[in-house]
């Protein structure tokens, strides 16, 4: 250790208030700006995955302009084999195939003749795999009443009844409940008439009320036989370990797929508004860390400052027996840096306790947000690497820079005169 | 001299040969117009993805009764619709069902055709729901090249269309259309629809081709051939009832 370390590390335990208060200012600076990327972080890390966890899923495939313009005739072919080759990528850890289409949905008024469907409604139909569905998307825990679809063999003929689950509000619409029966009414990818009788299984609540009220889900299979779509999909909505894998995860699954006429998108891109609206609210949180930092810099000024006032004498006599003034600088600078890492430690420990509160017990929303279509109850933080790796990085400049000009300052001390004054 | 007697006088006798717009609308609106009348007919479609003919008969009743019958092709065979003024049904005999088709389906297509419900529903006649002009340029009169008077028809403001005008083009002697070009208020042209293969059916001369291309899908028509027409040969009441529907007209 260097002579002026050994001079800096002693300097610091010299006059303990004056260290306390730096170190003080400077853990506060750093455990409020810790918290409230954390928060951020939280909010909209359980808004992203609530979204894209219960019905998007985080990465979709599509064929080529699907997402753009979709129509019913732009279908992914093989899908299963697509399937196959998501299931050999890491991060994919669930996938789900879709068919989206209209259809006009018509039930039994009260005393209407035996046949006559006269309540009808227009509703966009969602073809979903039972199986796969739940894994990837935990589908049943959006049925608030009757059951989740199954794969049955009723699926292989038109003629049969058809099971149907119905969006909360368009069941209102429709004035059916579990158990009642309803006629589907389309038009089939190869121009013919789509029709079929189904009795409703289930009741969706999303969350979303706009979806739930134009929304109903078939099987699969059922949908790819009614509409003509043999082995045919328009979506694979693609889950990913945790949200930090979804862009590699999304460039694997491009690479694998783009021969195929395919496309690959993020969450960032299909759910553009979403994503928009949560980067104009991480413009404001820059904002609002600046004036934090900036808080606590003045702090770790205003104490360096006046701990340099305070040591002119001290600096006089250093510089009378032949210190260079670069090496006071260089003393200066490392007490502050010093103080910043025991900061940073202390800020660590402190944030860390305040993140696991405020992510076990988070804030309530009374009324509750409706953000991007979905509803949110309650926000929570979450304790990520940007919560400690931020600060620190903001904590060590802000103590090195702000350091400097008292460090300078004191480096030019007239050693006559200030010894002489005091 | 001679010039000026021939502009005073020529001139405007050919203004008076033209029928007033009025008189036109009212002879075409007349031509496939009677109280009762029964047809069969083709619909032959072509869109992008698929192409498919489909047969079928029609019974009307005035201005709001209107009964169709799908023949073919099987999958389709035994569809039928049912219009009693602005109301609109379909029985669909997979399900052996029948369903109202409400306001929101309205502007849908008919049996994926070019032709939306709103279509067959809408009875709208031309001397009524439009007034009508001639587009006169200054060489033709209003009639163009191949002996075509235009005629530009303007809904009245009760009368709830999607388009803001159209642009007929009709043959005098007999008169009879020959196209329409259907323009948003942007004057962006919507569907065309011509008219032709003039034939003697139920005893009168009309068009039995009429063809429907959307503006927006060139590659895409619906193209309907009548091969069979009566007029007013007396039709049973019961055809146009929900009781008839259900049991698939039969």
């Amino acid at each position: 250790m260097s002579l002026i370390s050994k001079l800096a590390w002693r300097n610091i335990f010299r006059q303990k208030r004056r260290t306390i208060l730096t170190i003080l200012t400077m853990t506060g600076g750093f455990v409020l700006s810790s918290l409230a990327i954390g928060w951020m972080d939280g909010s909209y890390g359980g808004m992203i995955l609530f979204f894209t966890n219960h019905r998007t899923g985080q990465i979709q495939v599509h064929k080529d302009g699907y997402l753009d313009d979709p129509s019913i005739y732009d279908t992914i072919d093989s899908y299963l084999l697509v399937g196959k080759q998501l299931d050999a990528i890491d991060n994919v850890s669930a996938w789900a195939p879709r068919i989206y289409t209209g259809a006009l949905l018509a039930s039994q008024a009260e005393n209407s003749p035996q046949g006559i469907f006269s309540n009808s409604a227009a509703a966009s139909v969602t073809g979903i795999d039972p199986i796969l569905e739940q894994n990837a998307t935990d589908f049943s825990s959006q049925i608030t009443q009757g059951t989740m679809l199954t794969s049955s063999h009723a699926d292989s003929s038109l003629r049969a009844t058809g099971q149907i689950l119905l969006g909360n509000e368009l069941a209102l619409t429709l004035n059916v409940v579990v158990g009642d029966s309803l006629i589907l009414f389309s038009q089939a990818a190869d121009g013919s008439g789509a029709d079929r009788r189904y009795i409703v299984t289930g009741i969706v609540s999303t969350g979303n009320t706009g979806l739930d009220r134009a929304s109903c889900y078939i099987t699969l299979s059922d949908a790819q036989l009614l509409f003509a779509l043999e082995n045919r999909v328009h979506e694979l909505a693609v889950m990913t370990s945790s949200l930090t894998d979804v862009e590699r995860a999304a460039e694997q699954i491009a690479a694998a797929t783009d021969s195929l006429g395919l496309s690959t998108a993020s969450w960032k891109v299909f759910a553009r508004e979403f994503y928009n609206g949560m980067q104009a609210d991480e413009a404001s949180l820059k904002i609002m860390l600046a004036i934090i930092i900036a808080v606590a810099a003045l702090g770790v000024l205003n104490t360096i400052l006046m701990m340099v006032l305070e040591r002119r004498r001290e600096f006089g006599v250093m510089k009378a027996i032949g210190t260079q003034s670069g090496s006071i600088v260089k003393m200066i600078v490392l007490e502050a840096n010093i103080m910043g890492v025991v900061s940073i430690v202390l800020g660590s420990i402190l944030s860390t306790i305040g993140l696991m509160i405020l992510s076990k017990h988070g804030m309530i929303l009374d009324p509750p947000l409706d953000y991007g279509g979905f509803t949110f109850r309650e926000m929570v933080a979450s304790i990520t690497p940007g919560c400690y790796w931020i600060p620190a990085v903001c904590i060590m400049i802000t103590a090195s820079v702000v350091s400097l000009i008292p460090a300078v300052k004191a480096s030019r001390t007239d050693a006559a005169k200030s010894m002489r004054k005091v | 001299m001679i010039f000026s007697i021939i502009a005073t006088v020529v001139v405007p006798s050919v203004m008076i040969l033209l029928p007033l717009p009025g008189e036109l609308t009212r002879e075409l609106d007349q031509l496939y117009r009677s109280d009762n009348s029964f047809s069969e007919m083709s619909m032959h479609i072509v869109t992008e993805h698929w192409e498919r003919t489909l047969t079928m008969e029609i019974w009307s009743e005035g201005r709001d009764k209107t009964f169709i019958k799908v023949l073919s092709p099987a999958r389709q065979a035994g569809s039928a619709t049912l219009r009693i003024g602005s109301e609109m049904w379909n029985y669909l005999p997979n399900t052996n069902s029948t369903v109202r088709i409400p306001p929101s389906m309205m502007t849908g297509s008919w049996m994926g055709s070019d032709i939306t419900n709103n279509d067959i529903v809408k009875e709208i006649t031309y001397t009524y729901d439009y007034t009508a002009e001639y587009i006169f340029d200054p060489e033709s009169r209003g009639r163009s090249s191949d002996g075509i008077y235009l005629l530009k028809l303007i809904p009245n403001p009760s009368t709830a269309v999607v388009w803001s005008y159209i642009i007929c083009g009709i043959s005098l002697n007999p008169v009879l259309p020959v196209w329409e070009k259907y323009y948003d208020q942007h004057d962006n042209l919507i569907k065309t629809v011509t008219f032709s293969d003039v034939q003697t059916m139920g005893g009168r001369t009309i068009p039995t081709v009429m063809q429907v291309i959307p503006a927006n899908k060139p590659e895409q028509s619906t193209i309907i051939t009548w091969s069979n027409t009566s007029f007013d040969q007396g039709i049973s009441e019961d055809i146009f009832s929900l009781d008839n529907l259900q049991s698939g007209g039969n």
